[in-house]
């Protein structure tokens, strides 16, 4: 599988948006085929489910829902290529995919918001960042 | 950018001189193919059939003609006729035709040397090519820069400079920005007949910021002018002749003057470099960004270049009303005080006596409870020298809100005069100096409280010989003054018209009167502020068509504070706070601080102030954040964020906007854009960046002051010229120059 992508020469541009959009659905596609193979060679059976996995991916994908030009979809595209061929390649390691699928960006650590409740926006973004 | 810009000028050169942002960005020297080989300069080249259309001058310039016609005249370059003023120069002229003249020695600020010989282009009639830079335009001249005869001038031209030069461009700082190497590019032969020995000239040591590598020099004097006629010290020279010739200082000594980083900018080679900077970085990897600088009053404009999360070093910017292009060694070399003793975390300190970084949750926490337990009228806010104008803002409403009204700025005293703004600023600007004709200082010694108003000053004596009177303590200014008195008694003398200085003040055209921000710290400045008042009536400083009476502020906080109002008394407030935040406030007193009162540090450096606090907070400093500033002459302008903030800091308003949150009295600005309509509200001149705004001439409104002057003579108000704030006191660089190049 892993030889088969890496053979795929980085294809011409995206000629419609049209086209992009179906480059998507392709690349959902192959990513919850090799679901399966990630399971495999990363035991993540007792962590997470092959469903909880694709609706991670779902989620990656539509993070960038609101990106309209085909060259920007392309970029993109090639990017979760490559981080796909890495994870498929076992280029990564069992923390990486866990850290980065499983438990997600935020970490480990959940605030609940108790704290803040009732502060106003500006308060919470405060006490993450001065960037904002 | 550059790479496409630089295309786009080979190629097409109408292109870029129709987008002057391009062409004021940079300068461009374009060559042309024949340059290249050295035969074409030889081979009489054809006459050129068609013309190259008309150019836009240099760097987008505009030339002002006098108004009379007689004072203009007509010359042609390459063809193309241009007027010029009289007594331009053929340099001068090729630059408003819009043709960049190679050249090392001349510098539009400095006097013509005309010894590099680079600027050489040919005359029609004139038996040899002339030097453009000290040539005088005549009317008709016929000049022609492209010609075979002016291309085989320069080429010889640089053969020679490169005789006795090193080739060490790869080690070399200035390699990137380099005169030399640019022009060599441009105008040199493409291969060398030089099989001797090269000469090699010892280093001398300027001191702890010029680093001199004297084998680079070209001999262009450019420093040695630049030492003279702007710095004002005979410390550089040329000794030997020939090819002994090199720059040193005369004797075993170093350079002692408060704008020498300059020469860096100005030594077209890599001669003189910045030594702090030396092997740091090479100038194509920094990222540039255009600020102002907050050491003083001046607000002088600069650029302050980045590699990633670091500074790496602060040049100057041009700004003609401001600081020309030049910026004193405190502004250049002030930036590795950036990266010392920096606070990057919340702390509170513990019943040991001990800091321990906390949670921002929990510093905000508990500031608001100590807030809670004090009475509304113990509480005080006291802003730091190097505050912006919307922390500022946040500060004085949170106080307010808090029920107190006592907030104030350090350095402001216990009454500045803050109703009228003409009170506190340089109403003539700082360009309008050039104007006048006679210099009253009262209790200010600019050299060391603002060094690039007085380079003004210099510039205004230099040119126009002005008399300057001075009264204070002894100092060294660096052109002739006369030393009239050292207290306010010669004050009164001369408001009383019974001192010799007075005949000259009478038939002054346009005098001016600076008093220094010093004496708003005097117990008696009511009454010397209007014997001053006095003085400027008497002599027609001050009258409807030029408005002399000037007040040279001291740091970058005090005019935005005084335009917002932060004016409480500072001996009574900090008498009976019991809640003390301190906005990157350093140099008040905390004497007469109760011992029980529960102190705020907020701020970027652990500075003076933080050995009393019981809290800090952690801020940006001004090459982190976007902050609005007023100069001394009330001109806005921004800072912009260079590189990112430090550890878990946060910019100075965010953490008051969310302090006032936690405690209860919500500030309702959100965005910097809201603080600014705020600021709108209160101060409207701080939101017209970049302009200067007019303050109205004042109709007497005032109550005759009863206070009388005391005799107590002036005080220095700035003892090290190196260290006046956080900053500049953490840095090791200013540190050095405070040991070796003051005056003990
Ligand atoms: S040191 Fe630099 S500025 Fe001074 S004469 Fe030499 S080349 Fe010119
Ligand atoms: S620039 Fe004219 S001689 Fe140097």
């Amino acid at each position: 599988m892993a030889f088969t992508m890496r053979a795929v020469k980085v294809p011409p541009n995206s000629a419609s948006l049209e086209e992009a959009r179906h480059r998507v659905f392709d690349f959902f596609k192959q990513a919850c085929r090799s679901i399966p193979t990630v399971m495999e060679i990363y035991n993540l059976d007792d962590v997470v489910t092959p469903s909880q996995l694709r609706s991670t991916i779902a989620k990656e994908i539509r993070k960038n829902q609101n990106v309209t030009n085909p060259k920007v979809i392309d970029m993109l595209l090639f990017k979760g290529t490559e981080e796909l061929n890495n994870i498929v390649e076992h280029a990564k390691q069992r923390h990486h995919v866990i850290g980065q699928y499983v438990i997600g960006q935020e970490g480990l650590v959940h605030e609940l918001g108790s704290k803040d409740q009732g502060s106003s926006d500006f308060l919470k973004k405060f006490y993450t960042s001065n960037y904002f | 950018m550059a790479f496409l810009a630089r295309a786009l000028r080979q190629s097409n050169s109408r292109l870029s001189s129709r987008c002057p942002a391009v062409a004021a960005s940079c300068r461009w020297i374009s060559p042309t193919a024949a340059a290249g080989s050295p035969e074409a300069g030889a081979a009489v080249a054809p006459a050129d059939p068609e013309l190259p259309p008309p150019r836009e001058p240099v760097g987008g310039a505009r030339v002002e003609l006098p108004p009379n016609p007689e004072d203009a005249l007509e010359v042609f370059v390459d063809g193309h006729a241009v007027r010029i003023p009289k007594g331009f120069t053929v340099l001068q002229a090729c630059e408003v035709a819009g043709v960049d003249i190679p050249r090392f020695c001349y510098h539009s600020r400095l006097s013509i040397a005309g010894n590099c010989r680079m600027c050489l282009v040919e005359v029609e009639k004139s038996p040899k090519p002339v030097a453009s830079c000290a040539m005088p335009a005549l009317p008709g001249m016929k000049i022609k820069t492209n010609t075979p005869v002016a291309k085989k001038a320069r080429e010889g031209v640089m053969e020679f400079l490169l005789m006795n030069h090193p080739l060490d461009c790869p080690i070399c700082d200035q390699g990137g920005e380099c005169d030399l190497q640019d022009q060599s590019m441009a105008f040199g032969a493409d291969r060398g007949r030089f099989t001797e020995m090269k000469r090699s000239v010892v280093d001398k040591n300027l001191g702890p910021l010029v680093k001199t590598v004297m084998t680079r020099c070209i001999q262009c004097t450019r420093c040695v002018r630049f030492a003279t006629e702007v710095a004002g010290v005979q410390d550089l020279g040329m000794l030997g002749r020939g090819s002994g010739e090199e720059i040193g200082t005369y004797v075993e000594k170093l350079m002692t003057s408060e704008l020498s980083g300059n020469v860096i900018d100005i030594c077209p080679v890599g001669a003189l470099t910045s030594k702090p900077f030396a092997f740091k970085a090479r100038n194509w990897e920094l990222k540039g960004t255009e600020t102002i600088d907050v050491t003083d009053a001046v607000g002088s404009n600069i650029r302050v270049d980045s590699r990633g999360p670091e500074v790496m070093r602060i040049v100057p910017r041009i700004n003609e009303d401001i600081n020309e292009e030049w910026i004193s060694d405190k502004t250049r070399f002030c930036y590795d005080g950036l990266k010392r003793q920096r606070l990057n975390d919340p702390m509170i300190r513990g019943p040991d006596g001990r800091f321990k970084a906390v949670t921002w949750r929990d510093a905000l926490a508990v500031v608001a409870e100590v807030l809670h337990q004090v009475k509304p009228e113990e509480i005080t806010g006291v802003a730091g020298k190097l505050s912006d104008a919307e922390s500022m803002m946040a500060l004085k409403d949170f106080v307010n809100r808090m029920g107190s009204d006592k907030v104030l700025c350090e350095g402001n005293g216990p009454n500045p005069p803050a109703d009228l703004r003409s009170n506190y600023l340089m109403n003539t600007g700082i360009a309008g100096l050039e104007k006048a004709d006679v210099f009253l200082l009262v209790g200010t010694q600019p050299r060391v409280e603002a060094a690039m108003v007085n380079a003004r000053i210099r510039k205004t004596v230099g040119a126009t010989q002005a008399k300057v009177g001075y009264i204070g303590p002894p100092a060294d200014l660096n052109y002739d003054h006369e030393h009239l008195g050292t207290g306010p008694e010669t004050l009164v003398e001369i408001a009383e018209g019974r001192h010799p200085f007075c005949s000259v003040l009478q038939s002054a055209k346009n005098p001016v009167i600076i008093a220094g921000a010093g004496l708003f710290e005097r117990e008696d400045q009511d009454a010397l502020f209007s014997t001053i008042e006095t003085v400027a009536k008497k002599f027609n400083v001050t009258r409807p068509d030029w408005n002399g009476l000037n007040v040279l502020l001291l740091h970058a906080a005090q005019a935005a504070a005084l335009d917002l109002g932060l004016v409480a008394n500072p001996a009574e407030s900090i008498k009976s706070a019991k809640f003390l935040y301190l906005m990157g406030a350093d140099d008040i007193s905390l004497d007469k601080l109760p011992e029980d009162a529960f102190v705020v540090y907020q701020g970027h450096h652990g500075d003076k102030a933080v050995y009393r606090a019981n809290v800090i907070l952690p801020s940006s400093a001004f090459s982190e954040k976007e902050g609005t500033y007023e100069n001394t002459e009330g001109c806005t302008q921004w800072t912009i964020p260079a590189v990112p903030t430090v550890g878990d800091a946060r910019d100075d308003w965010k953490i008051i906007r969310a302090l006032s949150e936690v405690a209860g009295a919500q500030l309702p600005y959100d965005s910097l854009s809201a603080v600014r309509d705020r600021i709108s509200t209160v101060a409207p001149n701080l939101i017209h960046v970049d302009e200067k705004e007019p303050c109205t001439i004042s109709a007497e409104v005032k109550p005759p002051v009863k206070q009388q002057v005391s005799s107590t003579p002036f005080k220095t108000v700035i003892e090290n010229f190196y260290m006046t704030d956080a900053i500049t006191r953490a840095s090791k660089i200013m540190a050095q120059c405070s040991a070796t190049l003051l005056k003990k």
